[in-house]
């Protein structure tokens, strides 16, 4: 697990999202780098029910459900506390993002936006079930990105298509430098990879990274960067995609 | 004394005086206290004649006392008036029952002497001797109790006559009953070694390895019956058992593995030959009943399938650069090219059929049983690790899985993390790997003994050690020529067989990785045996140097190197002692004549043409092309200067 920048490559003008993608794959392979299979990685977004019991209620009924029928496993990197929870349902309809990534086959990942990150083992998709009643999955919200990996020496890249039901919506871009785990020590590195295959559409130091500058990398923070990143292509949901022919 | 105040000490009674009569007012009445008279009288009265210092005495005095009372009541009628007076008034005169007791006693001796007076005349009365009739009284508590206790014991052993009576009883009754034995009974004893459980009206049990933690998708049922075909008119056989076990179709007969190692190539039409040689059934306890024998057996036929099907399932999965083959009942592999290493499930029904096509088609020696054991031992391990901390999952409520795995999800593992948790070698590999290194050892150990019959001199030792791994041997390996054993110590290898190469340690330090070729072997320890040579020769050639030396010490001629040079002696120029020298130096070209033959022709047959591409072995081979070159130099120059010096001699 080493540090991951996702960024988004805008299409190409008057190409499609296919063939941007696939010139991308083939500066890639003209760079040397060894294709190594697929990857995938996929959101679900759900609201909290807001015409539930108070705060208290709420909590004691999830923590009820939980023990209950929990059979995963759990690391919680901040349990969410019954004071963010009330803050919660004062909000309505606060989202939640359930997603999965192919790199960590066994687990699960929970997201608020602004919250907490939960790491889970794929049990926790039957747990979402059971939690029916407190989350409820919005309307045509799953979006996924898919797309080959490829290998150059420490570096991982992951090209993929974004795409919302059957159409595509747009490109990711994940590169992972595998040895290193602290964010700052390794940006202009990275940077530097990036502009040699994206060129101009070179993007920024990411926002996780000012966030926690010198604490080790996570895969959470690779996946509040999707979250980021598929928030990002679902607003630009409204301007159709111009090229697709 | 007199210095000190007289103190005041107030004394009184302890005694208080009875009280005769309590007033209806409180006041009490008190008994007047006896007087000093009335007091001894009332002693006196107490005193008890009859105790005495003699108690026999006492007794008879005592006895006649009363006795004579009366009578000397009789005798002194006043007195008796006035002892009855006294007995009716005990306040007179205290010693009254002292003087009465007195006078009885008086009377008592007067008769007594008058008595011993005349029988002492022995007129009118003598004295007999009393019989022994008196004895037996003595002795008769004696008697009584040896006579009782005789009357307990005999008591005692009745009862206890009686319960070995009972006893008996119950062992014959055993013994009788033991033919036949109770349903329940033997059900009880079925249960002692096999889980049982009752289903509706039929009692089934698990023969399985499930609850040892096997896999192992088979049931391993079997059904307990009543054995009710017995006749009982007929005589109970002996060996009849009032219960039944009936075992699943597919687990009847007997089972092993036999793992084995061919040389020849395998010939596709003999793949999937079942090999079908049935195995004597190991012996069962004698005192076991039939039930066990059968159970044990289709146990041992589930874990053989078991075993096999593992096997066959890795065969089929794993990838390795030489596929596996998988025909019917046989998994065959290459360890190493031109070997096959062949398992196979044998399985031998109990049919009368089959065994009359049982046909030994390999010899039974072949079948490597050390392989066959591990496999039974890996299979038994990778049971216990199922059911180990580290599969079992702490809390309870966990999934099942290695405990490492279960944090996978949690943690986010990548994939190099969860292949590096799971890689682990399958039962299949690990029995070639051991297949392997069997073979490896077997055939140094060969390789070793057949150079020992084939070369007498030098002679090689080989000390194998007795502490072996599952994959790797040892063994030291000594090459000594006869007669320089102490001094040629330098040629002792070390050899660590391991499952593909062989590591050879020089005493010197050199280490050497040999392959798994035979021919490697063998040219390394012809290598070695040459080496001996060698030195044996070296030595006894610069024994010979040292004998020439101190000659030349007394004879003034020079050596060099080894070389004779005959020096032009000044002194000593003596036919005699030239051909001495000549003599010493043909000898040493013979030597070297001889060591050159060696080297060449008679290890080496084929030097010459060899390819010297074995890296592990350029070490010797050059050096030893640098020898027998210098040698061949060497040779040359011995040659020409004992040619010269034998024309000198005889032109001289």
């Amino acid at each position: 697990m080493g540090v991951t920048c996702v960024s988004q490559m805008p299409v190409a003008e008057g190409k499609s999202v296919q063939q941007t993608v696939e010139l991308l794959t083939r500066k890639l392979e003209m760079l040397g780098a060894e294709k190594q299979g697929t990857f995938c990685v996929d959101c679900e977004t759900y609201h909290t029910a807001a015409s539930t019991l108070g705060s208290q209620g709420w909590s004691a009924m999830v923590r009820s459900q939980l023990t209950a029928t929990s059979t995963s496993q759990v690391q919680v990197i901040l349990l969410p506390q019954p004071s963010q929870v009330a803050g919660i349902i004062g909000q309505t309809g606060k989202l939640m993002y359930v997603m999965h990534n192919s790199e960590y086959p066994l687990s699960c990942f929970a997201l608020f936006e602004n919250g907490p990150c939960l790491i889970a083992d794929t049990n926790f998709d039957v747990l979402m079930v059971k939690l029916k009643g407190f989350f409820q999955s919005a309307k045509a919200s799953k979006i996924e990105t898919r797309g080959t990996r490829y290998q150059y020496c420490d570096f991982l890249v992951k090209v993929g298509t974004v795409t919302m039901g059957p159409s595509a919506r747009g490109i990711s871009v994940e590169v992972e430098y595998g040895p290193c785990v602290v964010a700052s020590d390794c940006w202009s590195l990275l940077l530097e990879f990036l502009q040699s295959f994206l060129g101009s559409h070179t993007p920024g130091a990411p926002a996780v990274f000012g966030n926690r500058h010198d604490a080790v990398y996570g895969p959470a923070d690779t996946m509040v960067q999707y979250m980021e990143l598929f928030n990002k292509i679902r607003k630009q949901q409204q301007v159709p995609v111009a090229g697709i022919r | 004394m007199s210095g000190v105040r007289a103190v005041r000490i107030s004394i009184e009674s302890a005694c208080e005086k009875q009280v005769h009569e309590v007033g209806l007012d409180g006041t009490e009445t008190y008994l007047p206290p006896l007087s000093m008279s009335q007091n001894l009288a009332r002693l006196a009265q107490r005193i008890d004649f009859s105790q005495g210092s003699g108690s026999e005495e006492e007794e008879a005095a005592g006895t006649e006392g009363d006795a004579q009372e009366w009578p000397g009541a009789g005798s002194s009628a006043d007195q008796d008036d006035e002892e009855g007076v006294v007995k009716f008034q005990p306040s007179l005169w205290p010693w009254d029952s002292v003087r009465n007791n007195l006078r009885s006693a008086l009377t008592e001796m007067c008769v007594l002497y008058d008595v011993l007076s005349i029988v002492r005349d022995k007129k009118f009365m003598t004295l007999d001797p009393v019989s022994q009739d008196a004895l037996p009284p003595k002795q008769n508590p004696q008697t009584l109790q040896l006579i009782s206790k005789k009357k307990s014991l005999a008591g005692a052993a009745q009862i206890l006559l009686k319960g070995a009576e009972r006893l008996t009883k119950s062992v014959t009754e055993n013994q009788e009953n033991k033919l036949q034995r109770d349903f329940n009974s033997e059900l009880l004893r079925l249960r002692q070694h096999w889980k049982l459980r009752k289903v509706g009206d039929k009692i089934l049990g698990d023969l399985s390895y499930r609850s040892a933690g096997s896999l192992f998708p088979h049931h391993g049922t079997f059904e307990v019956i009543k054995n009710t075909d017995l006749d009982l008119d007929k005589k109970i056989p002996e060996d009849y058992c009032p219960l039944d076990v009936q075992i699943p179709s597919d687990l009847e007969g007997s089972a092993y593995i036999k793992v084995s190692i061919q040389k020849q190539a395998p010939d596709i039409g003999d793949l999937g030959t079942v090999n079908l040689f049935k195995r004597p059934l190991p012996k069962s306890k004698p005192g076991s009943p039939h039930w066990q024998t059968k159970l044990e057996a289709a146990q041992n036929v589930l874990l053989c399938k078991e075993i096999f099907a593992q096997l066959s399932r890795e065969a089929v999965q794993i990838k390795s650069q030489v596929p596996h083959i998988v025909v019917k009942n046989q998994i065959i592999s290459q360890p190493f090219p031109s070997l096959q290493l062949s398992i196979s499930l044998c399985h031998s029904s109990n049919d009368k059929k089959s065994q009359k096509f049982a046909t030994e088609k390999q010899c039974p020696e072949d079948h490597l049983y050390v392989l066959e054991h591990n496999l039974h031992l890996l299979i038994r391990e990778f049971h216990k690790q199922t059911l180990s901390s580290i599969m079992m999952p702490h809390p309870a409520s966990a999934p099942f899985g290695h405990k490492r795995m279960r944090l996978s999800g949690p943690q986010a593992f990548d994939k190099n993390e969860i292949n590096s948790l799971q890689s682990s070698e399958g039962l299949l590999e690990k029995i070639i790997k051991q297949a392997k290194h069997i073979f490896l050892r077997s055939r140094a150990a060969a390789t070793i003994d057949s150079l020992a019959s084939r070369i007498e001199d030098p002679q090689i030792q080989a000390h194998w050690s007795n502490i072996n791994d599952v994959y790797e041997s040892s063994v030291k390996v000594l090459i000594t020529s006869q007669g320089y054993e102490q001094i040629c110590k330098s040629i002792q290898l070390q050899l660590n067989i391991g499952v593909e190469q062989i590591r050879v340690v020089h005493r010197d330090g050199r280490v050497i990785t040999l392959s798994y070729q035979e021919q490697e072997l063998q040219d390394f320890l012809l290598s070695q045996f040459v080496m001996d040579l060698k030195v044996a020769a070296r030595l006894w050639f610069s024994f010979l140097v040292t004998n020439v030396k101190t000659f030349q010490k007394v004879m003034f001629y020079k050596i060099t190197n080894g070389v004779i040079f005959v020096g032009h002696s000044k002194k000593f120029s003596g036919i005699k002692w030239k051909v001495e020298i000549l003599f010493i130096k043909w000898s040493c070209l013979c030597l070297h004549l001889a060591l050159v033959y060696y080297d060449f022709f008679q290890m080496f047959p084929k030097e010459v043409s060899r390819n010297f591409d074995l890296k592990c072995l350029q070490i010797n081979y050059k050096h030893k092309e640098e020898i027998t070159s210098k040698r061949v130099l060497f040779l040359k120059i011995i040659i020409r200067k004992c040619l010269f010096s034998t024309f000198k001699l005889f032109t001289l």
